[in-house]
């Protein structure tokens, strides 16, 4: 539900998120809804947290992502729940595994099973290294609260450049399972995406050509500047999501009579 | 079912619904589809202080999905006069005589925009009726119960109607535009069908809203989706074509 608060700062984020025109998800192969079943993600994420921590799993923090260094099980658990992805290297008990800053962030955070440092320091607590990557990247914030509303729901989230939006969000592993949804951050403060028709037209239209619905993704939060400073701020914030969809006439009727 | 004897060219769609490149729209020789009309036959008669016609002649099965119902009479919208004008199978006369009103005054009428729909509103209207729609709109009833109004003093019974006819709809409507709102509800929608009665419309399959220059704002879409039980759609008129956009809450569900 959403009232006009007196904000100081309010921060709209939209994930546009695209579905398919029939409404149950894609499987891949025959088997692939069965194995789904079998395998739920969030088991497959704990997995990966016990995994992780036991290992004392750590990485450090680059301007565009923070490296990992894993074990091959463990690289294999990230795959599977699709956290990062694996540098090429000719390292054979070790993994390196880039993940982007909302995955760590997820990870080392809301998981609590990695460690990053900063400049050969390892960094305990979270505010310095929030403060690191929204200080690298702009909206971090919004896109960091976008991602965890949509994995703490248990959905695979990638990103979605490739289909000119911001994450893909899957019911499960890609390999099993077609993306249902494309999502869009948009920020009110920074530069605003769907502000004129054009734009609806364009979104809808390019991830409806990839078979994926808009959804349009809501964060409002009674935040100002200071507080946005620790991640505690994210728990003030609410997620609303809306779909949007173009409907065609001509394909809609039911051809009864043309009266 | 009335047989309709002319042709509408629609855009086809491809692709999930999506219209041809405007590339493909423009026909090789530059000619235009033949469209046969067939000569109107029924007559109304435009009244400038309702902004509405009231129809004199009906002809056609065509009535029973077009006008409103006040009194036992038969109102039209502009909307809905100057399509059926359009498609031949109205004609409009003037309230002192009975010359008929050229179509370049109704399009004029609806340029003016001073009877309830927009030029844009209108594209949408005429879109969704030739492809079989039923219009209506929305916040006005298709017809009253308690039809019957006379006036003790005799007055014309058309002016009577006139007022009578947005009694109870205009309060409603008041109520509803009480929260400022951009987007705006403007036809009630219904798919085609040949058994439709305005005695018992049902609810209509969805509601044309639109929201101006800019896409709808969340707290606009949920202004009216708070008024409105129906599903809103709202319409953009662009170049004369008009598209169709729902915008949908959802809980997205949270995975085992």
């Amino acid at each position: 539900m959403l009232t006009k608060l007196a904000i100081n700062e309010s921060i709209k984020v939209i994930l546009c998120v695209e579905r398919l025109i029939s409404m149950s998800p894609r499987w891949k192969w025959k088997g692939a809804e069965a194995k789904a079943l079998a395998e739920p993600v969030s088991k497959t994420v704990s997995e990966l947290q016990s995994s992780l921590a036991q290992t004392e799993a750590s990485g450090f923090l680059s301007s565009c992502n923070v490296l990992l260094s894993v074990e091959p099980e463990q690289a294999d658990l990230l795959d599977r729940c699709c956290f990062g992805r694996t540098v090429v290297s000719a390292e054979k008990d070790k993994r390196w595994i880039k993940l982007s800053f909302e995955e760590a962030f997820f990870l080392f955070y809301k998981l609590k099973c990695i460690k990053i440092s900063l400049h050969g320091r390892s960094l305990e607590n979270e505010v310095a290294l929030w403060r690191s990557m929204r200080s690298f990247k702009t909206n971090f914030a919004i896109s960091y609260k976008a991602y965890s509303h949509l994995r703490s729901k248990n959905w695979i989230v990638r990103s979605g450049l490739q289909y000119g939006v911001d994450f893909v969000v899957y019911r499960h592993h890609p390999s099993l399972v077609h993306s249902e949804y494309a999502v869009l951050v948009q920020s009110i403060s920074g530069n605003d995406r769907l502000k004129v028709w054009s734009d609806i037209h364009c979104s809808v239209r390019l991830t409806g050509s990839v078979a994926k619905t808009l959804l349009v993704l809501y964060v409002n939060g009674n935040v100002n500047t200071e507080n946005m400073n620790m991640p505690l701020c994210l728990k003030d914030y609410t997620v609303e999501e809306q779909t949007i969809r173009r409907w065609s006439p001509e394909l809609s009727r039911e051809d009864e009579t043309r009266t | 079912m009335e047989e309709k004897d002319w042709e509408v060219s629609s855009s086809s769609d491809n692709e999930a619904g999506f219209p041809n490149d405007d590339d493909e729209e423009f026909h090789s020789g530059g000619s235009v589809p033949k469209l046969q009309f067939r000569v109107g036959s029924s007559k109304a008669r435009w009244i400038a202080e309702l902004g509405m016609a009231e129809v004199e002649v009906k002809r056609g099965k065509l009535w029973t999905t077009t006008g409103i119902i006040r009194s036992g009479k038969t109102y039209c919208f502009i909307e809905e006069a100057l399509y059926l004008s359009e498609i031949g199978e109205l004609q409009i006369l003037g309230h002192e005589d009975d010359l008929v009103i050229p179509l370049k005054d109704l399009y004029e009428k609806m340029a003016e925009e001073k009877s309830g729909c927009s030029w844009d509103n209108y594209e949408v209207y005429r879109y969704l009726k030739g492809l079989g729609y039923i219009l209506g709109r929305n916040g006005i009833s298709w017809t009253l119960k308690d039809a019957a109004i006379t006036r003790p003093n005799g007055e014309e019974e058309s002016a009577c109607a006139g007022e009578c006819l947005e009694d109870k709809d205009t309060v409603t409507k008041l109520l509803g535009d009480m929260q400022i709102c951009d987007a705006k509800a403007v036809f009630d929608v219904y798919l085609p069908n040949s058994r439709f009665k305005k005695s018992s419309p049902g609810e209509p399959s969805f509601v044309a809203c639109f929201s101006g220059d800019s896409p709808p704002s969340k707290e606009d879409i949920k202004v009216l989706q708070k008024r409105i039980a129906a599903p809103l759609m709202f319409c953009h008129v662009a170049q004369g074509r008009a598209s169709f956009f729902s915008f949908s809450s959802i809980d997205l569900p949270v995975l085992p």
